[in-house]
């Protein structure tokens, strides 16, 4: 049946896909021109939109080691497993040289003193000195 | 089922505390029966973290103290016993509590309230009697933490059981705290809480970490003298059986009791200094060593934390690392025993 029409191999080229004329042949090549660069224009985008995200994340989020068993390991799960501390970590922050705080028994008492007025609780609170030198 | 009594907020002024760093700012107020201290830098952070720590301290108050009336806390006391439905902050702060009690073998049990009340120590303790005349009152052995039972929120109290958060309060306090001021303060910087002397961080130390005084009371000098540590993750407590002290009837009593006996512990060890990855967890082993008296050296060891003791005679006792010197960082555990396990004590046994 193909011989009967005149194409040989089988072949049968749709309509479409037949010599077009000069005009159509021009336009399409338009479309394919255009359509090359679109897709290297979106990969273009696609990078860049990439790279900056990764260098906005880099400037929130420094790449500093965060402290190890900070609190917010408090919700945490997991037992003891090795040890951090033990020898300064990977930190960006200013050189301290003087105490900040003392650990220490709650040596420091105040006197709270609760009190109501127009309906709102009021607390009173007053610092006293230790009290650990009584023997 | 009951439900929880209202909210309500205090405050005291926050005091600037110079330490001759420039780079950091420090702030001291009072808090909890006791003080609070933040340091933070860039020093500018200074007033949203006090803002931070103020609103954590006010909710902690509020659910935790033993000592006001119009707590969650002392809501359930007058309950005498039932079912009720805490609130997150408390269910939380219950919860750890019985963790640690579960952790510690039950050398620190929150069901020593009663215990406490009964030597005298039944309000803040700056309003106690302390040179009153009469004896205490009978010891009252811990009815057990076990019989306490937690599932989500709801708590399930027997009667008579008066809960005593003090072993793991302050811990729990600093630990939020700290993430408080990081979530408003953002990730840049860091910040150290001090709640009593139980000290949390969080964010970015300090280069070499945060120095760290450790002394039996705030103006402290020894013997043994003071020793300075850097805290460059974790956090660190302390326990002393020097401070807040009262005489009942010429006897001297003091505020950690023993569970057991209800009785002021009467171990070897007069203070001791635990870091730990979370200020709960710190908290909680502090008083633990304390009550575990002889054999505290033994379950500090077995549970691997740095831990700095001191005798009765003075003598100190440094373990698992802890620096025997000035100036060294300490070494702290990764992992919480008292936020992992907070959970319901009937399904762990």
């Amino acid at each position: 049946m193909d011989a009967d029409r005149g194409h040989p191999g089988g072949r049968v080229p749709l309509r479409e896909l037949g010599d077009p004329d000069p005009g159509v042949r021009a336009r399409r090549n338009s479309i394919r021109k255009a359509r090359r660069i679109s897709n290297w224009t979106a990969a273009a985008l696609v990078v860049g939109t990439g790279t900056a995200a990764a260098a906005l994340a880099h400037q929130a989020f420094p790449a500093a080691a965060p402290a190890a068993g900070t609190a917010g390991q408090a919700g945490g799960a997991g037992t003891s497993a090795g040890t951090t501390g033990a020898s300064p970590q990977t930190a960006s922050g200013p050189p301290v040289s003087h105490s900040v705080a003392t650990t220490t028994a709650s040596g420091v008492t105040v006197t709270t003193t609760t009190t109501s007025v127009n309906g709102k609780t009021v607390v009173t609170q007053v610092r006293h000195a230790p009290a650990h030198t009584d023997d | 089922m009951r439900t929880t009594a209202p909210t309500l907020t205090c405050a005291a002024p926050w005091q600037r505390v110079p330490t001759g760093d420039d780079v950091v700012a420090v702030a001291e107020r009072a808090a909890l029966g006791t003080s609070a201290r933040v340091a933070v830098w860039p020093p500018g952070s200074i007033g949203v973290a006090c803002a931070a720590v103020d609103d954590v301290l006010a909710a902690l108050d509020q659910q935790a103290s033993r000592f006001r009336e119009d707590s969650e806390l002392s809501w359930l006391y007058g309950a005498e016993g039932g079912v009720f439905m805490l609130s997150d902050g408390l269910a939380e702060a219950v919860g750890v509590a019985l963790a640690a009690a579960r952790w510690t073998g039950g050398r620190v049990d929150p069901t020593v309230g009663e215990a406490l009340i009964s030597l005298g120590y039944d309000r803040d303790f700056a309003a106690i009697d302390q040179q009153r005349g009469e004896p205490s009152g009978i010891p009252v052995p811990a009815p057990g933490w076990d019989r306490v039972r937690l599932d989500g929120p709801l708590l399930r109290l027997p009667p008579g059981v008066r809960l005593d958060l003090g072993a793991t309060a302050k811990g729990v306090g600093s630990d939020r705290a700290v993430r408080a001021v990081m979530s408003a303060t953002g990730p840049e910087g860091g910040v150290l809480v001090s709640l009593g002397g139980d000290i949390a961080i969080g964010g970015t130390p300090p280069r070499d970490g945060w120095p760290v005084t450790v002394a039996e009371a705030p103006d402290d000098a020894g013997p043994p003298l003071p020793q300075l540590v850097r805290l460059t993750g974790g956090a660190v407590a302390t326990s002393s059986v020097t401070c807040r002290r009262w005489r009942r009837g010429g006897v001297i009593l003091h505020h950690i009791v023993d569970p057991g006996t209800g009785r002021p512990t009467d171990g070897p060890w007069r203070m001791a200094s635990v870091a730990a990855a979370t200020c709960a967890d710190a908290n909680a082993a502090a008083t633990a060593a304390i009550v575990a008296g002889p054999q505290a050296v033994s379950w500090l060891t077995g549970e691997g934390l740095p831990a700095r003791l001191v005798g009765d005679d003075g003598e100190v006792c440094c373990l698992g690392g802890w620096p025997p010197v000035s100036g060294l960082p300490v070494p702290v555990p990764s992992g919480s025993h008292v936020y992992a396990g907070a959970r319901p004590p009937g399904g762990a046994r």
